[in-house]
This record gives structure tokens, C-alpha cells and sequence, in this order.
């Protein structure tokens, strides 16, 4: 059961990062798993190996099994860890697609315990940090816009077909060579 | 300020340059990229390869490799909005409209890019892509009102790497949108505008909100790096906060 321990507390770490865990999607991981071999002193194909997989869903869910290697999911964050008394390592998911770019999450573990959760590339381009909602929220018109007052080039609307384009907005831009 | 207008892909295509028209070359070249992918990927031309595909005339497994992988991509994009976007009729049929009409402006601005062209707006049918800027100031287009389409609900600035801006909606040539559930519930979306890095995601996303509606609004606006605006059946608008105080909104 302290495999499962382990597991559980890696989740819950790994849980504040919740960008990997609610974003992870299918079809969209760029990055093979790379999880390092834990060096310990012990024998690591005895230990039970634990893995926490969640796809995507709000409900991660963790499993212990005998499996002597880590295994990450494509479209998942996984964290895998050998959980003998004295096993170290550092070990990193799966890399996951999100609008801010990949995320990965890093655990490292010092004789069993965990002693570190750390989001790999959690920053923009800028390597600005980001905030991880991007929320439509309620706005009001302050004005009818007409077009010319708008000063606007070109008009975005749905699809318009060659007849529809003779008495839109834009043809009317055109004609005006705004 | 040079304006050249040409239609194609049903639709009719404007092309702006912040200063004079490029050569004939280069318009022909642009004219060109829009007609190879309505040659190839139009549903109304009966002599069209994917027409031929619909008729069951011509297996997929014997299409070019263009049609191919236009097909797979749209089947990512399925994938990736979890089925909000599909490539597909309900009566099975492969339909590419929902990506081929970004995919050929991708293609006339490579044209416009490999030119040496920097400052340009293209429109084609509503779907918006620039470079550069108007005189120094960020091309400035607006959104349309879905109830009354001679004025705008607000204006979009273009600017920095958010460059392509695309409404989808059920006001005209929907067809390539299928939902699930009573389409006139009212919050509902009737219009949605997406502002992105590029116009197949910003097209796509459009297409993808409108489907899968408010309840799948916030886990796409979440997964893709995009800013939007929506208008439900009831009128109401919301935004992201990119956008949430362009030109003619504001914060409710």
C-alpha cells in the first residue's frame, strides 16, 4: 500500500498544477514520456511500481501495479516512481499540449519520499508565468458601430456567398477604398 | 491604399495593401493558390475531386496526396475539439469546407509572403488574415452584427502574432456546422468571432464554438490558444479578456 500511498501523494502534488491534469487531451501530446530510472540502492525490478494516469478528465485516478517500468499514456500525465525505502529519482510526465504550450510535470523523490513537484515550461514564449483560464465573461455594447466611423478595413462575419458579398459591409469598403 | 477584389470558392475574396497593388504577378499568383483548392476540395463543383469522392466514384484510397492530407488534418482538428469540428455531413459524406477556404488563404499568403509583400489584409468571405500594419497603425476590422448585418458589434485591432480573425454562424452558408440539441435554445450561440495566431485555428474554433455551444465553450477556450466572442440567440455577448474591451464593448 505504499505504492499507492506514493501515488496518491504524487496526485495531490501534482493536482496544484492543475493545467496538465484538466487540459490533458488526446491526439495532441508532441513529447515522448521520459521518465528517468530511479538509481537506488535496493533492486528496482523487486519494487512495486506506481502510476497515476489521468486522461483529461476531473477525476485523476491512481492504480499500484507490479509493472517493473514506468509507463506514461500519450494524451496523459503520468508520474511513475519506484517506492522502496531509499529510492531516489527524478521522474517527469508526459509531455501535454495546452493553449500556453507543453507542460510537463516533475517529481523528484528522495528515499521514498517526495521532495519536489515542479511544472516544466509553465511560461509563455516570454517565459512570462501564465494564469491557466481563459473565461468568456459578459460584455455590453456601448454603440452601434457603423462601419466607416469604426474605421475598420475589413469586416469578419460568417461565411458570405459572391450574391450575399454585393450587399455587405465589405463591399461597401471596397467601393470606398478603405 | 490598393484594392483588389475577386471572387472564388463561391464566395468573393478582397485583398488590401497598405500601399499600392502588387504587380499582376503576384494578384494571379494569389488568384491561383484560391483556385487550385476549390478545384480540389469544392462540394459545388460536380467536377471536383472531392465531389467525385461524395459520388463514390473515386475511392479515397486513390485521391491525391493533397486531398489526403487535408482529410487527415481535419480529422486532427475533430480529434483535438473532441468531435465539436468534423469533417463530415450527417449523412457521411466528407465535406473539407470547414478548413479548405484557410488552408487556400495560408497558401495566397505564402504567395504574398515569397513576394516580399508586408503590409496586407486579406478577407475572403468574412475570414480575416494580415501582415504588418497599415501605416504604422494595426488593421482594424469589425465584427458584424448578427441581427443587423449593416452595422458592427465591435472592432478587432490585428496586431502583434494575433493576426487572423474568423466568425462562423448560423446567419448564412452554415451548412458546414451540424449540432446536436435544439440549435434555437436560446443561449445557444448564433455567432461566434475567434482572434488567433493563425486562420485555420482561428476558423476551425470558430466552427467548433458554435457547434458545441456554452457547455463546451470554456474547456475549448481552455485547450486553445485563442481569444473569442460570442453572441447567443438571446443577444447576449460575452468575450475573453483579450477581447473583452475591443473597440465597442465593454466589461458588463
Amino acid at each position: 500500500m505504499r505504492a499507492r500511498a506514493l501515488a496518491l501523494s504524487i496526485l495531490s502534488s501534482a493536482a496544484v498544477l492543475t493545467v496538465g491534469w484538466q487540459l490533458g487531451t488526446q491526439g495532441q501530446t508532441s513529447t515522448a514520456p521520459d521518465a528517468a530510472a530511479p538509481t537506488t540502492a535496493d533492486s528496482v525490478t523487486s519494487d512495486p511500481t506506481a502510476t497515476a494516469t489521468s486522461r483529461g478528465g476531473s477525476t485523476p485516478s491512481a492504480a499500484a501495479t507490479p509493472a517493473p517500468a514506468p509507463t506514461a499514456t500519450n494524451g496523459s500525465v503520468s508520474a511513475a516512481a519506484a517506492a522502496s525505502d531509499g529510492a531516489s529519482g527524478t521522474f517527469t510526465g508526459t509531455s501535454v499540449q495546452t493553449r500556453f504550450g507543453a507542460v510537463q510535470v516533475q517529481v523528484t523523490v528522495a528515499n521514498g519520499s517526495i521532495t519536489d513537484v515542479t511544472a516544466l515550461q509553465l511560461t509563455d514564449k516570454d517565459q512570462r508565468s501564465v494564469s491557466i483560464s481563459n473565461r468568456a465573461a459578459p460584455v455590453l455594447r456601448q454603440e452601434v458601430l457603423a462601419a466607416q466611423s469604426a474605421n475598420v478595413q475589413g469586416v469578419s462575419g460568417a461565411t458570405y456567398t459572391s450574391d450575399a458579398y454585393l450587399s455587405s459591409l465589405q463591399s461597401a469598403l471596397d467601393q470606398a477604398g478603405l | 491604399m490598393g484594392v483588389h477584389v475577386f471572387d472564388t470558392m463561391g464566395t468573393t475574396v478582397s485583398l488590401r495593401f497598405a500601399g499600392a497593388t502588387a504587380p499582376a504577378s503576384v494578384l494571379d499568383g494569389v488568384e491561383g493558390a484560391f483556385r487550385a483548392f476549390d478545384e480540389r476540395f469544392s462540394l459545388y463543383r460536380t467536377d471536383s475531386e472531392i465531389s467525385r469522392v461524395a459520388r463514390g466514384e473515386l475511392p479515397l484510397t486513390r485521391t491525391g496526396a493533397e486531398l489526403r492530407e487535408a482529410y487527415a488534418e481535419a480529422l486532427d482538428w475533430s480529434r483535438s475539439t473532441d468531435g465539436a469540428f468534423t469533417p463530415h455531413r450527417p449523412d457521411g459524406v466528407i465535406d473539407l469546407s470547414g478548413t479548405v477556404k484557410a488552408k487556400a488563404m495560408e497558401a495566397a499568403a505564402r504567395v504574398l509572403d515569397s513576394s516580399g509583400e508586408a503590409d496586407w489584409m486579406l478577407v475572403a468571405g468574412g475570414d480575416i488574415l494580415t501582415r504588418g500594419t497599415l501605416d504604422g497603425l494595426p488593421w482594424r476590422a469589425g465584427v458584424v452584427d448578427p441581427d443587423d448585418r449593416g452595422t458592427l458589434l465591435c472592432a478587432v485591432e490585428l496586431v502583434g502574432r494575433r493576426i487572423a480573425l474568423a466568425t462562423s454562424g448560423t446567419a448564412e452558408r452554415g451548412e458546414h456546422i451540424w449540432r446536436t440539441g435544439d440549435p434555437r435554445a436560446p443561449q445557444r450561440y448564433r455567432q461566434v468571432t475567434v482572434l488567433a495566431d493563425d486562420i485555420v485555428t482561428a476558423d476551425v474554433l470558430a466552427t467548433a464554438l458554435v457547434a458545441g455551444g456554452p457547455e463546451r465553450c470554456p474547456e475549448l477556450l481552455n485547450r486553445f490558444d485563442i481569444e473569442a466572442i460570442t453572441v447567443d440567440n438571446a443577444g447576449n455577448l460575452t468575450a475573453t479578456p483579450g477581447l473583452q474591451s475591443a473597440w465597442g464593448l465593454t466589461p458588463a
